[in-house]
């Protein structure tokens, strides 16, 4: 260890080392071009030339490369420095006098104009991109010639395929002299490219050595072994040196892992439509024609431009974008997609509402589209919203070419509106609705597996088994198992690991390990004897954040025993520590000052109960993402905050508790409520994967909606698979079957419900830890187009009884009319349901099938057969059948007469009415949910304004409520298909089984405590807890008052804020806790 | 009065905008270090008492995100 003197203050460092690096360690500042960590230093700016007085006379040396000696004394900012440093700024700006960082530094060392003669130069020569390029082993250019010739450059000035086009010369360039055009124009000989970031789908670069994203996981670095230089020239290696923990080691080689599963479930996903195929869109071309997924990044405040909706060419605001749809699907012309991709319309939607909320309701945004496919929950009404509310221009025509304006960067879109009239329009900006495909090397994969796929190259499954491939043991889901979205891929993982689950019950538990108990001190009575750890965080805190301070400033707070900093609080070497520290100290109560507690205080609490506290007795503040990540050019203030936060933890931390996590013993027994395919297929899996179920079904049979259904759109006969599914149902030893049983009553919360069952037979309690809600929905019966006054009209579902049955007077419809949305989408039932256009045209044909010669017309608004059933749709139009749509304010008009019925309806194309004789009309109409008030209050379960039951999270929770232990399928959720509803019940099914698997359940500590001395019995907390955790006690002294139950609380304190009595305490998050932290701010 | 700067106390809620502070420091966005977060399990959880005793206290704004 050397110690010397610096600006008069004593400072140590090792031998060998320079005095720059030992200054900046200390804090002081030394202004140098020239200097980088990682590089040997050559003292060519002379910029950090620093004042050195040896004993007996002062001189002047570069800092960068002057090694330090024990006893000499250095000073960097004298008046003599300033002045040297003054002229060297002065001929470095006379040489360069446009370079940024020059003008910065004459500003400060107070230099206008150069005495000098100007030059035009921008390099200053300090030689930091030779020894860059040296060092990532290159060695592609060097500084050549002499004297006032000398240059950075490549042998002979030639290109060169040394130059590997890495950029580092440029990103280490002070004066911006070597940028990558530079290099693209001087130094390399082949192609340089950008490395596009992935993530941001190639609007921004990348580094070869990236975090993907800000929220991956693991959110830690990987290197990109074709772009990083030290595979490719053996040198660099400058992140190894970079990394504080020396995590990185190159050596690494692929591993391949054997492993022995028992099922494997296939999610690989979907992989965009390249729409460069277009070549009429420009796509390749124009730079303000782009994709929704990179549209999606431009949105987004963590994508390239921070959600500020600019455009490629300019980066000007655009006040007018179109949207393409279909591109890449519903198109066999310029692409194999046959199918629908499912997702577009409504991402579209998506996005022109929000580039509206960016930009300002003066963007205009038009949607080119050919149907608009808003079949999923909620969809409809959103759609209405962009169109009503929002003014989203909605124009249905297919764009055949998007010109570029002559000579500037707008898009010409030509197109023929509904009327046929050519129309020319000018926009900003083309977003294309590009569809979803399944990769090449995801088809390899299947083939490998010997795995069957559709026409559209997605996974082929049956509607009874949607996530189940041809190989036994192998499931599928997600948009591989066919497009679609975010809530349906959900249900469908869910319902692969029900498969999967049901496949491996026997299996269950046999392969885990039992933690070890480590017994609890008990700490009641004891003062608070708290420990403070602050984290460096690497350089993350402790670069800016004077870390040591702020624990030396711990050290003065109250109840403070213990205080220590470490590089990594995380690391697995502190947390034992942390664990030995605690138990040497009688610590009780302990404050970590570093990261975010949202992913990081579970891992701390662990460390507590591994010392034997109780988990509740942390207390974490942020002084990373919240301080020192987001004051990085306030150092001191930032110091401040984090000295602030620390107090105030500290205060809180004195006023904590251990808490008691309530335990919970799940009845193993699931209650599944409705018998249609939903609840039966619910009740397989349950039973499947090893538990009991009871099956309550109102009705005397089971078997629900499907009873009606002929067949379904891939033609499978839904007869013979419902008669399996019942048969399996009733000879199933697990299921307990309720046949004609109503509901009475229900008690009890998650693990233990109590319901009341009646029947003919009698009355009944069951009692059962889960319940799945599959009570369906029923058909809506029309009072429109003379429905119920002629027996030639019927609905579809009437229909499909007709094909069922062989009805003989089939063979004799000569013309056959559907009339579609009857029911749906109109003012008083504003949802879609889904199913009816499919529904329709699988009816539609099979009349063609009956009688070829048949004429069929369906009349319709937008055709949404979805995904893969657009094949129907394509083979409907093949077939003869005929489409005419109608607009809602012009529905169709339906009178009898003698000879037939007469159906009148404008023809969009002519333009004019046209009248059908019919000798058949069938209605698609809606399916109407049950409204079952009286069940959703039993559950306490909420439900929407059409009646369908509220799911906990409509893309991330759709099979689940957010009352713990009730689940959802089927028909009460929202409209579906069978596949999708047996994917649903499934889906139920698995989530269920992941409380029945627990067997025992504990929950936070962290929930709300009544005192029912203080309690005024006012009712507010049981009426507004959105978990029904509170009730009134209802025997012994305290009847009247309300008691929380702990299973039901979900902590998040609503009640302990409208309690007018203080009756209330959120345990963790006290009034005394909050209010002791206010009082520190 | 240019060099004043208010002192602000925050209640965020743990589930979305204590998270988005958080975000905030993974996308490294700078903004003044005028306030002091106070994290909360739910908006819901915040009492008129709190936004009072922080004003007494010597805040000069109280923010209520969640």
């Amino acid at each position: 260890m050397i110690t010397f003197k610096l600006n008069g203050k004593t400072v140590q460092g090792d031998g060998g080392e320079y005095i720059l690096p030992v200054a900046q360690r200390n804090g002081v500042e030394i202004p140098t071009l020239c200097h980088h960590k990682v590089l040997e230093p050559a003292g060519m700016c002379r910029l950090c030339t620093v004042e050195l007085f040896d004993g007996r006379r002062s001189r002047f040396v570069t800092s960068c490369n002057y090694p330090i000696w024990e006893g000499m004394e250095v000073k960097t900012d004298s008046a003599r420095v300033r002045q040297g440093r003054k002229l060297i700024v002065e001929m470095l700006l006379a040489r360069c006098p446009d370079v940024p960082v020059l003008k910065r530094l004459g500003t400060e060392y107070g230099v206008e104009e150069p005495r000098f003669k100007k030059g035009d130069d921008d390099c200053i020569l300090c030689g930091l991109c030779t020894r860059i390029c040296e060092r990532v082993g290159a060695s592609a250019i060097s500084l050549t010639g002499r004297g006032l010739e000398m240059e950075v450059s490549t042998p002979f000035g030639e290109k060169t395929d040394v130059c590997l086009a890495c950029g580092a010369c440029a990103s280490v360039c002070p004066t911006g002299h070597i940028n990558m055009d530079v290099v693209r124009e001087k130094h390399a000989a082949h192609e340089v490219e950008l490395i596009a970031s992935e993530y941001d789908m190639g609007l921004k670069g990348r580094k070869p050595i990236y975090i993907p994203y800000a929220q991956a996981i693991p959110n830690t670095p990987a290197i990109d072994r074709s772009k990083c230089v030290h595979f490719k020239t053996g040198g660099c290696k400058i992140c190894e040196e970079a990394c504080g923990v020396k995590a990185i080691d190159h050596t690494q080689q692929d591993e391949i892992l054997e492993l022995n599963v028992g099922a494997v479930v296939l999610a690989p996903g979907f992989k965009p439509f390249d729409p460069s195929k277009y070549v009429t869109y420009q796509y390749s071309k124009h730079p303000n024609v782009m994709t929704s997924m990179e549209f999606e990044r431009i949105l987004s405040a963590s994508g390239p431009t921070m959600g500020h909706l600019v455009r490629m060419s300019d980066h000007k605001e655009p006040k007018k974008i179109a949207w393409l749809q279909c591109v890449g699907s519903r198109d066999m012309n310029r692409c194999d997609h046959p199918y629908c991709s499912s997702v577009c319309c409504m991402y579209a939607i998506k996005e022109a509402s929000i580039a509206k909320e960016h930009a300002g309701s003066d963007l205009d945004c038009a949607i080119f589209f050919m149907d608009m496919r808003t079949h999923g929950k909620d969809f409809e009404r959103y759609y209405d919203a962009a169109r009503e509310k929002h003014g989203v221009r909605f124009i249905r025509s297919r764009v055949h070419s998007i010109e570029p304006n002559a000579g500037g960067d707008d898009l010409v879109l030509r197109y023929a509106t509904e009327k046929g009239e050519q129309v020319e329009e000018t926009f900003d900006m083309v977003v294309l609705s590009i569809g979803l495909e399944i990769s090449e090397e995801i088809k390899g994969l299947a083939e490998k597996l010997g795995i069957n796929l559709t026409e559209g190259g997605f996974c082929n499954t049956s509607s009874f088994t949607p996530v189940a491939t041809n190989k036994e043991g192998i499931y599928v889901c997600g948009a591989f198992q066919g497009p679609k979205d975010i809530p349906q891929s959900v249900i469908e993982a869910s319902s692969a690991a029900a498969e999967a689950g049901a496949l491996l019950s026997e299996a269950r538990n046999t392969l885990t390990r039992a933690k070890e108990d480590i017994k609890e001190r008990d700490i009641r009575g004891e003062r608070p004897r708290i420990g403070v750890f602050v984290c460096h965080c690497g350089i993350n805190i402790g670069s800016i954040v004077d870390v040591k301070g702020v624990r030396d400033y711990a050290k003065t707070l109250p109840y403070v025993e213990y205080v220590a900093d470490n590089l990594y609080s995380c690391s697995q070497d502190t947390q034992d520590a942390m664990t030995q520290v605690i138990k040497a100290n009688d610590l009780n109560r302990i404050v970590v000052a570093a990261c975010t507690p949202k992913t990081h205080e579970p891992l701390f609490q662990e460390t507590l109960v591994n010392a034997g506290l109780n988990r509740y007795l942390f207390e974490m503040t942020n002084i990373r993402n919240q301080d020192s990540w987001v004051h990085k050019d306030e150092p001191e203030k930032a110091t401040e905050k984090a000295k602030d936060l620390v107090r105030m933890a500290v205060a809180k931390a004195a006023l904590i508790e251990s808490l008691q996590e309530a335990q919970l013993s799940v009845n193993q027994k699931a209650m599944v409520i409705g018998g249609g395919i939903s609840g039966m297929t619910a009740a397989r899996s349950l039973s499947r994967q090893g538990y009991q179920v009871c099956l309550v079904e109102r009705s005397g049979e089971l078997g629900g909606q499907a009873l009606n259904l002929f067949q379904t759109w891939k033609g499978e006969k839904v007869g013979a698979e419902l008669d399996a599914l019942i048969r399996s149902v009733k000879s199933d030893s697990r299921i307990d079957l309720r046949l004609g049983s109503e509901i009475e009553n229900v008690e009890g919360f998650v693990g233990s419900f109590k319901t009341s069952l009646s029947s003919k037979s009698g009355k009944d309690t069951v009692e059962h830890g889960v319940t799945v809600i599959a009570t369906g929905a029923s058909e809506y019966k029309p009072t429109e187009y003379l429905y119920g006054k002629d027996p030639r009209v019927v609905t579809h579902l009437e229909l499909d009884r007709k094909f069922k049955d062989d009805d003989p007077a089939l063979k004799d419809v000569k013309t056959a009319v559907f009339i579609q949305c009857v029911g749906s989408r109109e003012p008083e039932r504003p949802y879609c349901s889904r199913v009816c256009c499919t529904h329709s045209i699988e009816s539609a044909l099979h009349i063609k099938e009956i009688n070829p010669d048949a004429s069929v017309y369906v009349l319709y608004r937008d055709i949404r057969t979805y995904g893969e059933r657009e094949y129907l749709y394509r083979k409907a139009r093949a077939k003869g059948v005929i489409f005419v749509r109608f607009a809602l304010d012009k529905k169709p008009c339906v009178s009898a007469t003698p000879e037939g019925l007469s159906v009148v309806v404008e023809d969009h194309i002519l333009g004019r009415d046209i009248a059908i004789r019919a000798d058949m009309l069938a209605l698609a109409s809606a399916i109407v949910p049950y409204k079952d008030e009286k069940l959703a209050q039993f559950f306490k379960v909420p439900m929407n304004e059409d009646g369908f039951f509220v799911e906990a999270h409509a893309k991330l929770g759709p099979s689940e409520f957010s009352t713990d232990g009730v689940f959802l399928c089927g028909l009460a959720h929202y409209p579906k298909p069978i596949d999708e509803s047996v994917a649903h019940a499934q889906a139920a099914s698995s989530r269920a089984v992941r409380l029945l698997a627990r067997k025992n359940i504990s929950v936070s500590g962290t929930v709300a405590q009544t005192n029912p001395l203080y309690c005024s019995s006012c009712g507010i907390c049981v009426s507004i807890c959105p978990y029904s955790a509170p009730h009134f006690i209802e025997k012994g002294p305290f009847t009247g008052r309300a008691e929380i139950n702990p299973v039901l609380c979900k902590g998040c304190g609503l009640c302990v804020a409208s309690c007018r009595s203080g009756a209330i305490n959120l345990k963790g998050f006290g009034t005394d806790q909050i209010m002791a932290m206010i009082n520190e701010m | 009065m240019n060099d004043w700067q208010p002192k602000i106390t925050t209640f965020l809620c743990h589930w979305c905008s204590y998270g988005a502070a958080d975000l905030a420091g993974v996308s490294r966005f700078q903004y003044p270090p005028n306030f002091r977060i106070i994290r909360v399990p739910c908006s819901g959880r915040i009492s008129p008492k709190f936004i009072l005793a922080a004003l007494r206290h010597g805040a000069d704004a109280v923010w209520v995100s969640g």
